[in-house]
């Protein structure tokens, strides 16, 4: 039995997302457990792998991220395949190698077969280089990794009855990064797999810098070098000072980015009032204002939709 | 005598901003030391420095950027009512308290009335420094913006830009660590101007960190304080680290919103222009351009 579990703090959200992808990938016999978040995501998973440790029918456990829908409905068959090999304790669709904290896209990412999709203004997608293989760079490749995106995790059965989220590190962040450590300590594979997902959520990655910075920081006294995590180039003083002149290069990026948006803004705004102001977008409203009051303009292209099928 | 100093690299954007700006602010007996550039920037404003201190009736030098243009006439008076008093070393048009390097805008910024102007994607201008919250002069300051520089005859006489600095960037900062290393004082004064310079503020950001770390090593202890051992530098580069990532992250997410942003009013022009009532009405708008360009 594939089992899938979420941690809910939006349930509005739960059911949007994570539900219908869950729907869409989950067996006859799945058992699929939405619970309330308990304190934080270390805690309410580790309460979820205790109440599926137990069962001996327990083929894999999938830990979705209430904004994440997967896409794939053969996603057990997949699972399955991936867990065939023993070894393997832990998969994904996303994972990198070369990781030095909790910041892994800032290594080698291997494999990112994922849509952003986000509500700012007026929403779109960013799909990730390998949604789409035959489009994917030459770097993108399924196997394995040393972490995964926690969004979309799927755990193998010795996983969930040997290995537990730690929650001595925070609320949230880190934690993906952390058990997928604890798995190769252990000597297990952690690997990603031909399979997608949408993560429905903001374009602010780091809406929490405080929070964020705390949890690298916890995870580097941690694992203090081992598994590569925390460990970096030359004397403490030196990364002390190269980091702070990194951070303060990124701000200034970030600054300019500020300006470059607000430049650009700017110059649409422009285009656009030139537009609206001119004499021809003028007398030709009342053509618009009739062309958007014509009923039958939408039934027309419902009609066309539903006969394509057919055709 | 006020004096006026540049460090002129780019010929046309002497003549195009600091020259008219200059002229609007310099006095009948001004003198003005126009250099050629000398690398590093230092280098020529020392010995623009070492020329100025010539003069005996020297009450200031004004240090101007190529693409800095003051805008303001009544610029030297509020020049000598910064110089007032005896211990003001260095006067700027901008400038910041808690400065930890080079990014002396990451402090507690103080700012008159300064445009940024730029001429990418149709020109237009902003407050300068306007990512952030701007206090306004007069302010006690550690760094002045070293875009605009006025100097007292003692700061002229006494100190001198670090030619090991070779980097170009952070000059200014140094300059006002040595000034009140000497027990003077550096402050914002509410001078006028305006900076011509592209949205992108510096063009090669591994040359500004090295600049970054080069100051540092110099002033060590008086910029971030002092680190006692092993362990507080280890303690001190796990922080710097983390701070580095999310401020990466930060910097991307602005990117993204930036793309998002603009994608969506680039669909809103595409809808407007694409619509059949634009299209139809595209050679009234022919005619209306041929009318106006005859």
């Amino acid at each position: 039995m594939i089992a899938f579990g979420s941690s809910v703090t939006e349930p509005g959200v739960y059911s949007r997302c994570a539900e219908v992808g869950i729907k869409r990938a989950a067996e006859r016999d799945s058992e699929i457990r939405a619970t309330p978040s308990i304190g934080s995501i270390f805690r309410s998973y580790n309460a979820l792998l205790d109440a599926f440790s137990e069962r001996e029918d327990l083929e894999a456990l999938v830990l979705v991220h209430q904004d994440a829908e997967i896409v794939e409905p053969d996603f057990c068959a997949i699972v399955r395949r991936e867990l065939a090999d023993p070894k393997v304790g832990l998969v994904g669709c996303v994972g990198a190698i070369g990781v030095r904290s909790i910041a892994w896209w800032e290594a080698s990412v291997t494999c990112a077969s994922f849509i952003n999709r986000y509500e700012e203004h007026g929403g779109g997608d960013l799909p990730s280089f390998s949604w789409a293989w035959n489009d994917a760079p030459a770097y993108a490749r399924v196997g394995e990794v040393e972490t995964l995106d926690g969004f979309v995790l799927v755990l193998s059965p010795w996983v969930v009855r040997n290995v537990r989220f730690d929650e001595g590190l925070g609320k949230f962040h880190g934690y993906d990064l952390d058990f997928c450590l604890q798995v190769r300590d252990a000597g297990r594979k952690v690997v990603t797999a031909d399979f997608r997902a949408i993560h429905y959520r903001q374009l602010e990655m780091v809406p929490d810098p405080e929070d964020w910075i705390d949890a690298h920081v916890k995870l580097a006294d941690k694992w203090d070098g081992r598994m590569g995590i925390g460990a970096g180039a030359g004397s403490w003083r030196q990364r002390a000072l190269r980091a702070e002149a990194s951070a303060d290069a990124a701000r200034l990026k970030d600054h300019m980015n500020e300006l470059e948006m607000e430049a650009r803004v700017r110059e649409l705004h422009r285009a656009l009032a030139e537009t609206t102001d001119s004499i021809s977008w003028r007398i030709t409203a009342p053509f618009r204002r009739l062309r958007r009051q014509r009923p039958h303009a939408p039934a027309q292209v419902a009609r066309r939709s539903a006969l394509e099928p057919t055709q | 005598m006020i004096a006026f100093g540049a460090s002129i690299q780019g010929a046309e954007a002497y003549q195009r901003y600091a020259e008219p700006g200059v002229r609007l602010a310099a006095e009948p007996d001004s003198a003005v030391y126009a250099f050629a550039s000398v690398e590093p920037l230092a280098r020529t404003y020392n010995l623009i420095l070492d020329a100025a201190a010539e003069r005996d009736d020297l009450e200031a030098l004004v240090l101007v950027h190529s693409h800095t243009e003051i805008t303001d006439s009544a610029f030297c008076a509020k020049v000598r009512s910064a110089l007032l008093d005896p211990d003001v070393a260095v006067v700027g048009c901008a400038g910041a308290m808690g400065v930890a390097g080079i990014a002396w805008w990451e402090g507690k910024v103080v700012a008159g009335q300064l445009e940024h102007a730029y001429e990418e994607f149709g020109g237009g201008s902003f407050p300068a420094y306007s990512w952030t919250s701007r206090e306004r002069p007069p302010a006690e300051v550690e760094a002045v913006d070293g875009q605009l520089l006025v100097l007292s005859p003692w700061a002229v006489r006494n100190l001198r830009f670090d030619e090991a600095l070779i980097l170009n960037y952070g000059f200014e900062v140094d300059f006002c660590l040595q000034a009140r290393a000497a027990g003077r004082r550096v402050v914002v004064a509410d001078l006028r101007a305006v900076y011509h310079r592209s949205v992108e503020l510096v063009g090669d950001l591994d040359v500004w960190i090295a600049a970054h770390i080069e100051l540092a090593e110099k002033w060590g202890d008086a910029l971030n304080g002092a680190v006692a051992d092993e362990v507080g530098w280890k303690r001190r580069a796990r922080r710097a680290e983390a701070d580095r990532e999310a401020q990466r992250a930060i910097a991307f997410s602005t990117s993204l919103k930036l793309d998002a942003r603009v994608l969506e009013l680039e669909r809103d022009l595409d809808e407007k222009t694409s619509s059949l009532s634009w299209r139809l009405t595209e050679p009234l708008r022919a005619l209306n351009r041929w009318r106006r360009e005859r």
